[in-house]
């Protein structure tokens, strides 16, 4: 009795000290995924390893393909998905480059894909190390992106990821940061596999491909129609950011954790809100609590959700504050750090408008730590209005 | 099942391109050009089998006994395959063992890696039916009409056991005191043992065929008396009168033919053999010979006037006794046997050299002057080739410098005498026999029931090709041959020098089959077709017309080319 209670528990549940890739692998094994199909890059090997290993021995009972390329991982994903299959993908940098035409498909086809994806610089000059450009390449898309700050948020949010992805009938890409998270261990709290399964129970799609009821899947759409099926991907976009605030209120009901689509931290009062997204957030966190212990009205924005960018959410928090410090670990080049664009265009026609600062750090990997954030916090109190369009922080000039 | 649809707004799309209502009125068949049929055709090994063996169809079944796991359905299958063999030859461990398997020698699979061992497989058939005594499948009906058969050697024991299929009970005249013709006399015991080849004999003669032994047509009873009294008459004498050396010294004693040495060997008469035999000849019989003179304890040297290259014996027979340290002398002739009253003391040869090709395409072989050389030998065995005799034969029936002349299907110049077998093609082998006797049958069976005989025209037959399989299925797998004695048990006596398959052994070897042309149910166009198009029915396909676009790649992907791609025509 004792040893099947104890068999029961698995090593899969209560709390756990492990690694950020461990966790999307725990996530989807929680999740009950029935095809995996991946090709291996570092810094992301390290789930479908575990993956590999969990369908091998028998304790997820999916179907794992292996293919020749990150591009036929994401052409089996999709075959698996239009079947009604709960399918999950991972990769990095070059490898969903390479996934580029697919992950357009995925969207168009409206499969509730799952992929983490984690965050590596785009080469040449080659590095395996963490920078949002990979998965802001493909912000265009159609599909949702997470951006995680912890080891447990990524498993929680690989959870929500499946309910949200497949309550919209859109993708959903969760987003980590390579070795800060992908290869840092934490304690993370394992959900357990009752309440998930009830969380998140079997995937039922309305429609799929099945012999028993014929129909023909991506044909050609001519201008007559192809239209309104643009039309239906944005309504389904906006209706998303509804999905994924319930999905997480339902979860932090169940399990006790919630993300919001966005996180304002100590923002009341604030005269300057730093907006970050990522491992950032956590460094940004302590600088801020040190800040607000010295009585300074410095507050801070996680962006949680990049797309469907939650516009209203963000004028929301930052429209009363008078400086916003936008820090991107990304570069659209010829333009400027991505999620500084995004809130300089939330903000549109509004009259009531904070000064923005554009930020850029930590590209290719490079440490951001607490003073980085305060060299960062210093140069906004101390200008009153950004001096450069981009200002870089860190740079061997 | 059509439903019109409007879709006016975003509201009355689906959520991305796919079609509202079924696929399935729209009949994709009507596209198609080209349309896949299953075909199977003729695979080389079947096609080269001069007794029209279903070979590819008892590896089958061998296959298939292998899915099956209880000992019961090994049994039903090794049974149906026995059957499958025996309908076209009644000798199936005898050919497992002596046939020179043009099978093998046109198997696609030589192509590839190796051609497979088909007669060892034919062999453990063979043998599992006599083990199990099973009994050659007949007509009940019996039917009044008289046929005698001149020889109960392979060719007119085949027409026997084909008349007997279909219902006639022809009377076999035999010269010798035994059935079997070269089979029973001229095969030595390791090679055919005596059992397994009175065994299938039996089974022939249990069907209902009269046999008189010991009547020698032209010294016992004449052709024309036979002739009177029968409806129809099959002569299948062979070829026993064996060529002379034509050289001085040929009549002392001591040298024996090689037929009647084997002949002799094979019904226990004593022979009187020096130590030291010349055997003279390369081919079969020569071979025989040899290792038989080695198995009686003494030392035979075979002298042959061309090279290995050019022998006539089959190759195994020849590496075999090269095994069993046979000496050869090659390039050499016999020119005279030099006696001591009439005793034989020595053979003087001369050395030959290759000239041209001759009219068989083998070089002729020319005597270099002033190279004669001696040999110290006791007994001098010709073994230089057979021709028939014809000298029972009744003025009227036609012959040639070969044999008696007839058409392919053993039809003589005169209505109601066929023909078949060494006396009509001169010496050939055990499985061209049992081919052309089970042909001549067919003829004469068509002579009774209509008064003429009248051969089918033959079909135009699609013979498989390496290049149409799609090897990309195969897997390089090495051919499995079966155990042999070890050398110094061959030497002491005739135990059987190659050892039978064990089921596991028949079972991997048939495996290695490619199934040329012949559909063996791997799912391939099942798997492959993009439509769908493929159905399963009682376990092998259709296709669903309405629906195949006549892709071709069911055709491409079929790993055997047993479907045909044919143009559509509409």
């Amino acid at each position: 009795m004792m040893k099947k209670a104890r068999k029961n528990r698995s090593a899969f549940s209560g709390k756990q000290v492990i690694s950020g890739n461990h966790a999307v692998s725990y996530g989807v094994m929680l999740a009950r995924a029935q095809v995996i199909s991946a090709y291996p890059i570092t810094p992301q090997t390290q789930i479908v390893e575990m993956l590999s290993e969990l369908c091998a021995s028998g304790q997820l009972k999916a179907k794992f393909i292996k293919v020749e390329s990150e591009h036929s991982a994401m052409a089996a994903c999709i075959g698996a998905s239009i079947t009604g299959a709960r399918t999950f993908t991972a990769t990095s940098s070059q490898g969903l480059a390479l996934m580029h035409e697919l992950i357009h498909w995925a969207a168009n086809a409206r499969l509730p894909i799952v992929l983490a994806d984690v965050n590596r610089a785009m080469g040449p000059g080659w590095s395996i190390w963490t920078d949002q450009n990979d998965s802001l390449s493909q912000r265009d898309t159609g599909w949702l992106q997470f951006y995680c700050e912890s080891n447990q948020e990524v498993i929680d949010t690989i959870i929500q990821a499946f309910k949200i992805a497949e309550t919209v009938y859109l993708p959903v890409m969760v987003v980590l940061d390579a070795f800060f998270l992908s290869h840092t261990s934490e304690p993370v709290e394992i959900p357990p596999v009752k309440l998930v399964d009830k969380y998140l129970p079997s995937f039922k799609p309305d429609i799929k491909m099945d012999i028993k009821s014929s129909h023909a899947f991506g044909g050609l759409t001519t201008p007559e129609y192809n239209f309104e099926l643009k039309y239906k991907m944005q309504m389904a976009m906006e209706e998303s950011i509804k999905v994924a605030k319930k999905v997480d209120r339902d979860f932090k009901k169940l399990f006790g954790r919630g993300y919001g689509v966005i996180e304002p931290y100590r923002c009341q009062d604030a005269e300057i809100i730093l907006v970050t997204s990522a491992t950032i957030t956590s460094t940004s966190r302590e600088v801020i609590d040190d800040l607000r212990r010295r009585n300074q009205k410095i507050g801070l924005l996680k962006i949680r959700m990049f797309r469907p960018f939650p516009a209203r959410e963000v004028v929301a928090v930052l429209k009363n504050t008078g400086k916003v410090a936008v820090i991107d670990r990304n570069i659209s080049y010829g333009a400027g750090g991505i999620f500084c664009q995004e809130i300089k265009s939330a903000f549109g026609n509004q009259t009531n408008r904070p000064v923005i600062f554009n930020f850029i750090t930590g590209l290719g990997g490079r440490d951001v730590t607490p003073q980085t954030i305060m060299e960062i916090v210093n140069y906004t109190k101390k200008n009153k209005y950004p001096k450069e369009p981009i200002i870089w922080i860190g740079l061997k000039k | 099942m059509t439903k019109i649809l409007n879709l006016r707004t975003a509201r009355d799309l689906p959520r991305w391109a796919i079609s509202l209502g079924t696929t399935l009125y729209n009949k994709t068949g009507t596209w198609r050009n080209f349309r896949p049929v299953y075909e199977n055709k003729i695979p080389p090994c079947n096609h080269a089998c001069p007794a029209n063996e279903k070979i590819q169809g008892y590896l089958d079944l061998i296959i298939q006994s292998a899915a099956g796991r209880t000992s019961a359905s090994l049994q039903k299958k090794y049974t149906q395959a026995w059957f499958l063999l025996t309908e076209d030859n009644p000798f199936p461990a005898v050919c497992g063992r002596v046939c020179f398997h043009p099978c093998e020698t046109a198997c696609n699979r030589g192509f590839y890696d190796e051609s497979l061992a088909i007669h060892n497989i034919e062999r453990f058939i063979g043998d599992y039916g006599l083990s199990k005594k099973l009994k050659l499948k007949t007509k009940k009906l019996k039917k009044r009409k008289k046929i005698a058969i001149i020889g109960g050697g392979p060719a007119g024991l085949s027409a026997a056991y084909f008349l007997a299929q279909n219902g006639y009970r022809p009377t076999i005249f035999e010269a010798d005191k035994q059935l079997g013709g070269l089979l029973a006399s001229g095969i030595p015991a390791y090679r055919l043992p005596k059992n397994i080849l009175q065994q299938e004999i039996n089974a022939i003669i249990r069907l209902g065929v009269e046999v008189k032994t010991n009547v020698r047509i032209g010294r016992d009873k004449l052709l024309e008396n036979i002739l009177n009294n029968h409806d129809a008459v099959f002569i299948a004498t062979g070829a026993h009168q064996e060529r002379t050396l034509n050289i001085t010294g040929e009549d002392a004693i001591g040298v024996i033919p090689a037929l009647k040495f084997l002949s002799d060997l094979n019904t226990g008469r004593k022979i009187k053999l020096g130590q030291k035999v010349a055997v003279i000849g390369g081919g079969n019989a020569a071979m025989d010979a040899a290792r038989s003179i080695l198995r009686l304890g003494k030392e035979p040297i075979v002298i042959y006037r061309r090279t290995k290259n050019e022998m006539p014996a089959i190759l195994d027979e020849i590496n075999d006794a090269e095994e069993e340290k046979i000496k050869f002398i090659f390039l050499a002739a016999p020119v005279k046997i030099i006696t001591m009253n009439n005793k034989i003391v020595a053979l003087e040869c001369v050395k030959m050299k290759l000239g041209k090709p001759d009219a068989s395409g083998r070089r002729t072989p020319l005597p270099v002057k002033d190279s004669n050389f001696k040999i110290k030998v006791d007994n001098v065995i010709p073994a230089i080739g057979e021709q028939p005799d014809f000298s029972f034969l009744t003025a009227g029936i036609k012959t040639t410098d070969r044999g008696i002349q007839t058409d392919e299907f053993g039809i003589t110049n005169i209505p109601g005498i066929f023909a078949a077998g060494d006396c009509v093609t001169g010496p050939r082998t055990v499985v061209e026999a049992i081919g052309a006797g089970k042909k001549a049958a067919d003829a004469l069976i068509k002579y009774l029931q209509k008064g003429k005989a009248v051969p089918e025209a033959e079909q135009d037959e699609k013979v498989v090709q390496f290049e149409q399989l799609n090897q990309n299925y195969f897997e390089p797998t090495p051919r499995l041959w079966p155990e042999k004695l070890n050398i110094q048990k061959r030497n002491k006596g005739f135990k059987e020098v190659y050892q039978p398959y064990s089921g596991k052994e028949v079972e991997t070897e048939s495996k290695r089959c490619f199934s040329c042309g012949v559909c063996n149910r791997c799912d391939n166009c099942f798997v492959f077709c993009p439509d769908m198009a493929v159905l399963k029915k009682n376990s092998y396909y259709e296709y669903n017309y309405d629906y195949c676009k006549g892709c071709g790649i069911c055709v491409l992907e079929c790993p055997r080319y047993a479907i045909s791609l044919i143009e559509e025509k509409r």
